[in-house]
Parts: structure tokens; C-alpha cells; sequence
């Protein structure tokens, strides 16, 4: 689903790259999250899976990246957005401030990709539903709160129905760029760590988050090995979620 | 409709609300024309009072009309009858006030421009009091009107309270740091800069987000767009738009043929 060989990229007017010779491959339906600390590259990454890397911010780019089949460098901006979805971390400014409803807000994107209205309200109601916004369809987007406005940005872009979401539903593929250790520990499939633009770790996230390599390059660790760290090495695996810590404390007092 | 927007819709249940936005624009179109064309004062404020306000009351808005008008056209009507009534420069004097006094053409010709300054701002509120903004957007894009236009009028209402949002948290962390905003001009002037640059450098960034956003809404996807708002046009609404513009039309001659 996610194919990426060898990118590097630098964005303009910069002297170091954002991203460093990175390659991964992501199959179609996995549950991916990315970490790392700030300024490891991140949004970058995702910026390069949607083509705003290097459509909308230009800068040099090298390898190549392929989403759902398409090179993404060779394919213009509004035609990926039908392959890859992207929610960005401030839901206000993903509100478009062209319509008036919070279901009218969901089928914009619908209605520039000039879907017959019919099924524009079919994916808008489905989109809806999925983000439990259905009950407040008839608000402004702009007197909804925090959370709920998240979930707006989240349901505008399902309602497109991408292949990919930078996050999922059903049979997509998601790649979700977060801070929460423990969150991507007890849910992601698989974790790519990156820091300094590198990738430095990729793996299941019991490898990769309890690995001392990347919490010294600042990608952090759970509270849970952290905790388990802090009471000595006892040759066990450390746990990174809750449920592994209760396991390893508990061995303990037994 | 939120009050976190600038529009000035008001949601009732009326002819006026059910007739096509282009209808609606036609419509106000006339009025203004009719409003400027007449050629006496008083026959002005009589138009506002015997067309606009009779229209405005079909659309059950009469009350939000006049609410909307007053802080408009009063500060207009107060300024220009004191500075033209005074200042005018010679003529019949009514009221003597100290060295100046009032003169009758000066009110006359005061009068005559707050009864256009009624007529205008009237038929816009009332437009945008029976009219949402996005469904007009829809049929002028519908007519051919390029939808980065329409997209940045619409984005513009909705932009402004949030920009004043901003501004203000940006003035209560400020002013949480210690940022004094009263004293002196010169330290009013001092106080904008902490104000100003953080309010413009976070604009820039929001502008480059949501410019983003709106491409992963396919916004720039060329082709034909749909819409979920149905916005009914039948024929003699077509009918009514043209015999309006043709009102308009006349309108604006015969109001050329008194100016000779």
C-alpha cells in the first residue's frame, strides 16, 4: 500500500534534510504509528505520503514514494486525495469555512470531487456516524468543541474514502503520527521511529519501544518500561503497556 | 446559525427565505436602484417605509432589519446633519448656535443622503438577513463565478470572529506576562508590537494550514463541482429575475433623465 525507497528530502531555503534515506514499506490494512521526538521528521513523512512533500512546499526531494499505486511526486495534489487522507493536528484550521453545518462541512470534499448528491449523503452520513458526530450534523462547526471539531476533521477526510489515512477504518491503512507511548503501544501493529529526519527504529512496538538505542535519541518510552527500568534489570521483557506492566510487577510480588 | 459567524442569516420560515439567492439578489438590486433613483428626499424614507420595510415584514425579519440598520445609519444621520447643517457654506439659517447656525439646505441635503444611506444598507441586510452566504456562493458558482471567489467571500465571514479570538487570547497571555496596554500613547504604541507580531506570524501559519487542508478536500480538483444544498428555481423565479434587473434597468435611466 505504502511503498518508500530511499527519500531524502530538504525543504526549501534549508541546509539540512528533513528526511534521511528513509525506506519502509507499509502493506495495505496495517495499523502503523509514527514516533519520534520533535523535529525528528515526522509531519514530514506524512506531508510526503499525502504530496504536499513536494507539491504544495517544493524543496528537493530524492526516491521515490508510492501510495495506493501512485507515484506521488508525479501525481497532482487533488488526485491523491481519492488514495490518502490526512488529518492534521489542528482540527480549527481543517475546518473549511465554506459551509454553514457540520454535515455540510463533511461533504464539501465531496462536492469539489463532484459525487451525484445522493451519494454524497450517503458517505457523509456513514462518515458521521463512524465519528459519533450524527446527533450534531445541523451545527456551525465552529460551535463545536475541541474534541468534536477532531472528529469533524477526522470524518471530512473518511468521507472521501482514501485507501490510506495519516489514521482508519474497516480495511485502510493508517499511519498515525503520535506523541502517546502508551496509546501506540496498545493499539499499533507495528511502530517507525524517527529522529533527526533518520529512521531509526521499525518494528513491533514491544521491540521498538523498550529499546534503549531509541530512548537515548529522544524518542522517549512508555511510563510502563520506564517504571520497570527504574526498579532494575531483572532479565524480564519490559512491558509497554498496562496490562504487560500489571503482568511484570505482579511476577514480582508472587 | 452560530454566532461565531459575521453572517447576518436569520433561519425563518418565509417566502422571502424560499426564493432562489439570485432572486433574492435581484431583488435588492431593485430596491437600491429605487432608493437612489427617487428624486426628493422624502421620497426616500417613504420607499423605505412603504417597500423595504412591507418586504422585510413577508420575510419576518422586519425587527432584525431595523435592529441591524439603526447603529449604521444613526452615527451617519448625527454627523451629517451637524457638519452639513453647520458647515454649509451659505443659506437660509434656522437655529443659531454661537458663531455657527444651522441652514436648511445643509439639512436638506443631509437628509437626502441618510434616506440613500437607509435605502442601501436595507436592501444588503435584508439580503443577508433571508439569504445564507453559502447558498448564494453556490448559485453565483452555478453561474459561473470562479469558486476561489466565492471561497474566499464565504471563508472571510467566517474568518473574522476567529481572528478576533486570537487576538484576544494573544492580549490575555500578554497581558498574564505582565504586558501593561494602558498609560500614554506611546505606550499604547509600544504594547501593539507583542500583540501584533504574534497575532500575524500565527495568521501566516494558520493560512499555510489551512491552505493545505482545503487541497485535502480536493478544493483545486479542476471539473465540475455538485452540491448538497438544493437551491429550487423554477421558471417564474427565472421570470421574476429578469422583470427585476429590467425594474433595476429603468430604474437607473429614469433616475439619469431627472439628473438632466
Amino acid at each position: 500500500m505504502i511503498e518508500i525507497e530511499n527519500l531524502t528530502y530538504r525543504y526549501p531555503l534549508t541546509d539540512a534534510p528533513a528526511l534521511q534515506d528513509i525506506s519502509l514499506r507499509v502493506p495495505r490494512g496495517q495499523f502503523c504509528a509514527l514516533v519520534g521526538p520533535n523535529e525528528a521528521g515526522k509531519s514530514t513523512l506524512c506531508y510526503a505520503l499525502s504530496g504536499y512533500v513536494p507539491h504544495f512546499y517544493r524543496g528537493e526531494l530524492s526516491g521515490t514514494i508510492r501510495v495506493a499505486e501512485a507515484e506521488v511526486a508525479h501525481t497532482d495534489l487533488p488526485h491523491l486525495v481519492s488514495k490518502i487522507g490526512l488529518v492534521f493536528q489542528n482540527p480549527f484550521n481543517q475546518i473549511s469555512g465554506a459551509r454553514f453545518t457540520v454535515r455540510e462541512e463533511v461533504a464539501f470534499g465531496l462536492e469539489n470531487l463532484g459525487l451525484p448528491r445522493e451519494r454524497i449523503l450517503e458517505q457523509v452520513d456513514e462518515a458521521l456516524e463512524l465519528t459519533g458526530l450524527t446527533p450534531l450534523g445541523a451545527r456551525s462547526p465552529y460551535a463545536l468543541s475541541g474534541g468534536q471539531q477532531q472528529r469533524l476533521a477526522l470524518a471530512s477526510i473518511i468521507a472521501m474514502q482514501p485507501q490510506v489515512l495519516v489514521l482508519d477504518e474497516h480495511e485502510m491503512t493508517i499511519v498515525l503520527v503520535s506523541h502517546k507511548l502508551e496509546w501506540v503501544a496498545t493499539f499499533a501493529e507495528r511502530v517507525i521511529a524517527l529522529a533527526g529526519g533518520r529512521l531509526v527504529g521499525d518494528g513491533e512496538p514491544l521491540d521498538v519501544l523498550t529499546d534503549p538505542a531509541l530512548v537515548e535519541a529522544g524518542v522517549g518510552q512508555t511510563r510502563y518500561s520506564q517504571a520497570a527500568r527504574q526498579a532494575g534489570d531483572q532479565g524480564k521483557p519490559l512491558p509497554v503497556t498496562l496490562a504487560q506492566a500489571v503482568e511484570f510487577f505482579d511476577a514480582d510480588r508472587r | 446559525m452560530s454566532s461565531e459567524s459575521i453572517s447576518l442569516y436569520v433561519a425563518r420560515e418565509s417566502g422571502l427565505h424560499r426564493l432562489h439567492p439570485l432572486t433574492k439578489l435581484a431583488l435588492a438590486g431593485l430596491l437600491l436602484a429605487g432608493g437612489l433613483a427617487l428624486p426628493q428626499a422624502w421620497m426616500t424614507y417613504v420607499f423605505f417605509a412603504a417597500v423595504v420595510l412591507p418586504i422585510a415584514l413577508w420575510g419576518r425579519v422586519a425587527g432584525a432589519l431595523l435592529r441591524a440598520i439603526w447603529p449604521i445609519a444613526l452615527p451617519f444621520a448625527i454627523s451629517l446633519l451637524l457638519v452639513r447643517g453647520l458647515l454649509w457654506p451659505s443659506g437660509t439659517p434656522l437655529v443659531a448656535l454661537g458663531p455657527l447656525s444651522l441652514k436648511e439646505e445643509g439639512l436638506q441635503f443631509a437628509a437626502v443622503i441618510v434616506g440613500r444611506i437607509l435605502v442601501v444598507t436595507g436592501s444588503f441586510v435584508l439580503l443577508s438577513l433571508t439569504t445564507r452566504p453559502d447558498a448564494l456562493m453556490i448559485a453565483l458558482a452555478q453561474r459561473g463565478l470562479p469558486g476561489t471567489i466565492t471561497y474566499i467571500m464565504l471563508a472571510s465571514l467566517q474568518i473574522v470572529p476567529r481572528f478576533q479570538a486570537k487576538a484576544r487570547s494573544i492580549l490575555a497571555a500578554q497581558q498574564s506576562r505582565g504586558l501593561e496596554i494602558g498609560g500614554n500613547i506611546l505606550k499604547r504604541i509600544r504594547a501593539l508590537v507583542p500583540l501584533v507580531i504574534p497575532l500575524i506570524l500565527g495568521s501566516i501559519v494558520d493560512i499555510e494550514e489551512r491552505a493545505m487542508a482545503l487541497e485535502a478536500r480536493a478544493f483545486s480538483l479542476p471539473g465540475p463541482k455538485t452540491s448538497v444544498l438544493i437551491l429550487a428555481d423554477p421558471p417564474a423565479q427565472k421570470a421574476a429575475r429578469w422583470l427585476l434587473a429590467g425594474g433595476m434597468l429603468g430604474l437607473i435611466a429614469a433616475r439619469i433623465a431627472w439628473w438632466r
